[in-house]
Formats: structure tokens, sequence, C-alpha cells
């Protein structure tokens, strides 16, 4: 029996935005609006005390490292701005999305581990680079290895028949992927994005995050490889992985950055890390505020 | 007291190039040229101090580095940044052992 097709794997996914539907819609035509302010887009963020918990906890957080404590989400949203805003609540759909995937293969609280803390690396590598839209980083980060999602919630026994080859010939995962499928979760992660017009270097970061110098969009990748690169080393999660895959060192030469600031970043994702994966992955206790 | 660093002046020019033996008078000497800092090597001690991987028992720390080689994939084909980062995270094992972080 042949493997599914990745058209078919990705059609079958249903592109919905979860709970955040509504509050994603609200801004949107709050934005259209002649009368729109920070306090409208507020309003419509307050509506959900779950998201409104989450993005305040995230503004107070070092990850965005404000002096001050903010106590309203008008407030976040004039600090942040409504881009960075609109960002972080569609990676949190992303997230609501795959609820459903099964836990027995790759442990999902892991997987967004790790795939929190590539997405918090590569943002951070970002800046340090001074790269435009450092927080378009953080999403290529958070969704680098959402094709193994799809595989995992359309393909399951396939999956487990990479999983075998992957541990009987000591592989990486990725091999494996392409030994038993003829493809691997980059490709996959691709065609999804593509699907759902997410800009094509976000699209170019996430689809040649192992192989960058393959990339149209080369430092795009090269960002979010080494990221994907250190948070493995650093043994922060896992989707799937046991290796620490191998670093493509022409994408360090292409970010042109010295080593010494490897310490740092890697001081500033432990520091910070903590933070993003309350702010994601934990139910907020208190609600709104 | 050794210079771990070239001592420069404002205008780049140096003063006491790295690796020499500082007395109090040239210390004396060089505060007069305005230098406010400079950089000398640690003793010893204060290394190891410095040193977490240093501070752990040898066989834990031999542990501690085949566990983590063992998790890389191929270290023995490293280049320089991969062995750098290597050595990174060696020591931010060796400093979790020693202090671990919270759960």
């Amino acid at each position: 029996m042949n493997p599914p097709s990745i058209k078919a794997m990705v059609q079958a996914v249903p592109r919905s935005l979860g709970s955040y539907a509504p509050v994603l819609q609200e801004i949107e035509q709050a934005l259209q609006s002649p009368q729109c302010n920070l306090n409208t887009i507020g309003d419509a963020i307050q509506k959900d005390p779950d998201l409104t918990a989450r993005l305040l906890r995230l503004a107070n957080s070092p990850f965005f490292g404000f002096a001050n404590r903010l106590s309203t989400v008008a407030e976040a949203v004039s600090l942040l701005g409504i881009q960075q805003i609109q960002d972080m609540i569609v990676a949190s759909s992303v997230l609501e999305q795959f609820k459903g995937v099964p836990d027995n293969l790759v442990n999902k609280h892991s997987f967004w581990q790790h795939s929190l803390a590539v997405g918090l690396t590569a943002r951070l590598l970002a800046m340090e680079r001074r790269l435009p839209k450092p927080d378009k980083f953080f999403v290529a980060g958070l969704l680098h290895d959402v094709g193994r999602l799809v595989l995992l919630s359309q393909a399951e026994k396939w999956v487990r028949a990479v999983f075998e080859v992957y541990q009987r010939e000591k592989i990486l995962l990725r091999e494996a992927e392409k030994k038993v499928l003829g493809y691997d979760h980059q490709e996959i992660a691709a065609e999804l994005l593509q699907s759902w017009s997410y800009p094509p270097t976000l699209v170019q970061a996430v689809a040649f995050h192992h192989t960058p110098s393959l990339s149209v969009a080369r430092l795009d990748a090269a960002v979010v490889h080494i990221a994907d690169h250190l948070v493995n080393a650093m043994g922060i999660g896992s989707s799937g992985e046991q290796f620490v895959p191998p670093l493509d060192e022409k994408a360090w030469a292409l970010l042109d950055l010295n080593p010494d600031i490897l310490a740092r970043l890697v001081e500033a994702v432990d520091e910070q890390i903590l933070a993003v994966e309350e702010a994601f992955l934990k139910k907020p206790a208190g609600g709104a505020s | 007291m050794v210079v771990a660093r070239d001592v420069k002046n404002i205008d780049g020019m140096l003063l006491v190039p790295s690796g020499c033996e500082l007395s109090e008078r040239q210390i004396g000497v060089l505060q007069a040229w305005g230098v406010t800092e400079l950089e000398i090597e640690a003793s010893e001690e204060q290394a190891k101090a410095r040193d977490p991987l240093a501070q752990l028992p040898p066989d834990v720390a031999a542990k501690l580095t085949a566990e983590l080689r063992a998790r890389f994939w191929k270290p023995d084909d490293f280049g320089p940044v991969p062995a750098e980062i290597f050595k990174l995270m060696l020591l931010r094992q060796a400093r979790r052992v020693l202090n671990p972080p919270r759960p």
C-alpha cells in the first residue's frame, strides 16, 4: 500500500481558528472601521477571558521585557502592535487546532515545548541579527514541525512505520520519513502553510529548516535551522527526534554572527522559556483581568 | 596580576599588551592615563571556580560528557560552531547539576 499523498493529507486538515475565530474576526472588522482605536481592539480581545489572560501574561513576561507592568489589553495592544497581537492569536489557534492528535507516538506537550522554544530562539536570533519583524520568526519556529502533526493526525499507522525504521536503523527521524513515505515533514508543512496563505518567506523558513541552503529565502530558513539545532541541543521538549540533528555551518555563516553570542542566546532562552510555555500551554488560572 | 587583554588609551594606542605582569606602580601610571578598568587573567583557583564542569567529581563530569555526546548526531564530524555549541551545552548541563533548575 502506498503512503497517502501530501495534498490529500493537507486537504483533510480542517482550517479552523478554534475558539479564537470570533476575536480575530472582530479585530479584522474593527480595523476596517474609521472609528477604530486601541480600546476597540482591546474590547474585542477582552471578550475572551482566556485569551486576555494569556496575552497579559505574555506581555508582562521577559519575552517582551517591558519595564512597567501592563494591566489592560489596550496597553498591551499599544505596546506590542496589532500585527504582533494577531500573530500571537493565530499561533495560539494552531495549538488548539491539533489538540485531538494522539499522544502515544509523540507527546504533544513535549512537541509544543520544543516548538515554542524554537519560536523563541528564532525570534531572539532574528533580533540579534537585526532582521525586520522578528515576531514572524517566532511563528515560523512555532510551526516548523507542524508537518509531523499533520502526519500524526492523518496517517498514524504510517508514523508508526516511520518510528520502526527510525529505531531499527538508528538514522535521523527525517531520513526515516523519507525512506518510508518518500517525503518528509518539511514538505507537508510547506503544503499546509501554503494552503493557509501564509507569507512565502515564512513558508520557506519552515519548508527548509533542515536544509536552509536549498531555500530561496536562505536567511529566514537559516534562522529557524539554527534555532532548531540549539533547542534540540538544549533538550527542551521534542517533536519525536531523539538526536540533535546536524548543523549546517553555511547557515551559521550566512547569519554572520559572532559565536560569542551563543552563550547569551542560550541564557536568554533559559530565562524566557517558562514564561512563554505558561502563556501558551497552561490554562490561565485567574481568567481575565 | 597578568593582563588578559591589550590595554589601550582612548586613541587606541597600546599601553600594555596582554600577557604582561602588572606592578602596583604600573597600575598607578595606567590610572593617570585615564584607564579605569582592565581585564586580568584569573588564577587557577578562580578559573576552576568559574568552570562548572571542573567543580563536578571527574566521574560525574565524564558521564555528563558521554551522555551529551550520545545525543548529538555524529559528534566526531563537528566543525568549529557545532563544537562551540557542544561545549556550551556541556557547561549548561554541569551548571544544572550543580544548581538544578526549579521544576
